[in-house]
């Protein structure tokens, strides 16, 4: 199999940019990966069961599962629209808009933490009409779940608009000669075309929210067995000095990260191969 | 009633350029007509205003009588084919030929055994029936254009419009295309409008030929009239191979400067020897290809090139002449246009034929 490739190949190199490849996959993740599941091994398999088992635990890891699959479905649909927006509409300030899109990538995010927990505590700007209404948002899942499309929203973003800016307009017009209306042309014309961009976007925000704990810590208020996140009993585990703790947790949710992400990104392969026929 | 298409006045502006200006055209009912112009003439977008998908400045646009000015692209009920086929590459064949009836309301919307039975008969119709649950990636771009086509059609539209739907393809493939449009044409009788810049495939397919250039039409008739009558330069020299001659070389036409002489190249009459109103010509490349003979000749007394077209045999008893032979050129059938400098355009002044060229000089 390798011969019959090699014979077609116009470029050389392959054997160099491989390994190359290897080599540094290796050293950024391959091998402090390992060293996390080496350290999980030193502790006894009673008391890794016992760890990852134990309510707090779980409840964090139902938790951080829970409110990254609703912050990153958020960040699909809205990054949707925002990419729509910059990409279809021409309007004053698009130029700074797009580049706000950016800004929570660049932004450090305990900043942008502190900022959201104090615009949306009850006695906040936008808090203080939600505390009215009987809602809080600041110090429970609802404010994890803002944080976490906070950090996110660029992924979906950038990862449609360069799909939606080389979608051809031809393919619209075509279905509204045959009698489509707007929506008909949205969901059956657009919408798959975009549909594969759109599943990247939201594995990243995802994966991005799942590893998320700066900006989290503030607005969660870290209250156990509610708003308590698994990065955060990481840090607790690491602070009492139960390194091997702290591995373990950690692999466990390395593993249903890689499963996720993995199938994710098996049903994206395959939604892009099929409208890719062309 | 007035029945077909009725443009009055259509006028579309891009930034300062106005794209179409002024259209005003009939197009009857069952009418098959070839809007033939230069690339940036307007006659795509004049295809577009009259399918809805670009609006109109100025002026109206009436189907059977009706002002359609104002409808929608949906509304309209046409059928639109793309250069570049359009097909909907997530769907298969007959997906995308199903699309148009799909997508109808619920009250309207054929059962799914209807839409079978529809789909096919236009697959059939456009004989690939066989290529149902394919992709259209999977299709050569004449196949794709049939598609297209039928996909057009299962809405059962009331016009047909086709922008140059064979610009795509290979030259073989559009040949046979162009054939089996025309069967269609003929089969369903649906007012067809096609945009093309191939004079060829207008003359060849069209009853009726609409030259545009500049966003004005510049003539409208049948593929004999503008071919053989043509009202300006613009279209005489659009509709075929041309040898332009100015100034001297028009020898006695009043208004020299601004006189152009146009004159096809089969017109032109080789001689061996000197004739009454010849001119005496060098030849500079010859193209012996087929049953034409076409040549490239110098003539001596204006040093002006002219291509020539002569029939096979005809080459032979001019003793299949070479390049450095002289011969003798009559230009019967010459054709003297004055030009209207600001217009850009131009005016059909006198038809001069060998005889009288000659004579005067």
């Amino acid at each position: 199999m390798f011969k019959h490739s090699k014979r077609h190949r116009v470029l050389p190199g392959f054997g160099l940019s491989m390994g190359y490849t290897v080599i540094y996959l290796s050293l950024m993740i391959l091998i402090p990966i390992a060293v996390l599941f080496l350290k999980a091994t030193t502790i006894s398999w009673v008391e890794f069961w016992e760890t990852v088992t134990d309510e707090r635990v779980v409840a964090s890891y139902k938790l951080t599962f829970y409110t990254s699959f609703i912050a990153a479905i958020v960040n699909a649909i809205f990054g949707t629209l925002i990419a729509w927006v910059l990409v279809r509409y021409n309007f004053f300030g698009k130029k700074f808009v797009d580049a706000l899109v950016d800004l929570p990538f660049a932004m450090p995010t305990a900043v942008a933490g502190i900022a959201l927990t104090t615009i949306y505590a009850p006695n906040g700007w936008i808090g203080q009409y939600f505390a009215q209404l009987g809602v809080k948002i600041s110090y429970t899942q609802y404010g994890i779940m803002i944080a976490l499309t906070f950090i996110g929203l660029p992924f979906v973003v950038r990862s449609v608009q360069p799909v939606l800016q080389d979608l051809d307009q031809q393919y619209e017009e075509a279905a509204a000669t045959l009698g489509a209306h707007s929506g008909q042309i949205f969901f059956k014309i657009i919408f798959p075309a975009i549909f594969p961009a759109i599943l990247t976007g939201f594995a990243l925000a995802f994966a991005r929210a799942l590893g998320e704990y700066g900006s989290v810590v503030f607005i969660s208020g870290n209250m156990p067995m509610k708003t308590e996140i698994v990065p955060l009993l990481i840090i607790t585990k690491l602070e009492q000095y139960n390194y091997g703790g702290a591995a373990a947790i950690a692999a466990v949710m390395l593993v249903f990260s890689f499963i996720l992400l993995f199938l994710i990104n098996f049903w994206q392969w395959k939604t892009a191969k099929k409208h890719q026929m062309t | 009633m007035e029945m077909g298409i009725t443009l009055n006045g259509v006028t579309k502006v891009f930034g300062a350029q106005a794209a179409v200006q002024d259209i005003n055209l009939e197009i009857p009912t069952g009418d098959f007509v070839a809007l033939l112009g230069p690339s940036g003439s307007g006659k795509t977008t004049l295809l577009r205003m009259i399918a809805g998908l670009e609006g109109l400045d100025k002026g109206k646009i009436f189907f059977n009588g009706v002002d359609y000015s104002a409808k929608t692209v949906k509304e309209r009920k046409v059928g639109f084919v793309f250069q570049h086929y359009a097909l909907f590459k997530h769907m298969t064949i007959f997906e995308n030929v199903a699309f148009g009836l799909k997508v109808k309301p619920r009250k309207w919307r054929p059962s799914k055994k209807e839409i079978r039975e529809k789909v096919f008969e236009l697959l059939r119709l456009v004989q690939l029936e066989h290529v149902a649950d394919r992709y259209p990636s999977q299709l050569s771009g004449g196949q794709r254009q049939r598609i297209a086509l039928a996909r057009a059609l299962a809405v059962e539209p009331e016009v047909l419009l086709l922008d140059e739907p064979f610009g795509a393809l290979d030259a073989k493939v559009r040949q046979e295309l162009r054939h089996w449009l025309r069967d269609i044409h003929q089969k369903l009788n649906i007012t067809t409008v096609f945009v093309t810049h191939d004079q060829e495939e207008a003359l060849e397919m069209a009853d009726t030929v609409v030259v545009m250039n500049h966003g004005r039409i510049e003539q409208i008739g049948s593929p004999q009239e503008v071919y053989e009558k043509p009202a300006n330069a613009f279209v005489y020299s659009f509709l075929g191979r041309v040898n332009e001659f100015r100034g001297a070389a028009l020898l006695n036409v009043s208004d020299k400067e601004e006189a152009v002489g146009y004159i096809r190249p089969h017109e032109i009459l080789l001689s061996k020897i000197p004739k009454r109103y010849s001119v005496a010509a060098e030849v500079s490349h010859v193209h012996a290809v087929g049953s034409t003979v076409r040549a490239v000749l110098r003539r001596l007394d204006t040093n002006d090139f002219f291509e020539v077209e002569v029939a096979l045999d005809l080459y032979r008893t001019l003793d299949q002449f070479t390049k450095g032979a002289l011969l003798y050129a009559e230009f019967t059938n010459i054709i003297v246009f004055k030009e209207k400098e600001k217009l850009g355009r131009s005016m059909i002044v006198e038809k001069v034929t060998g005889e009288a060229f000659s004579a005067l000089s």
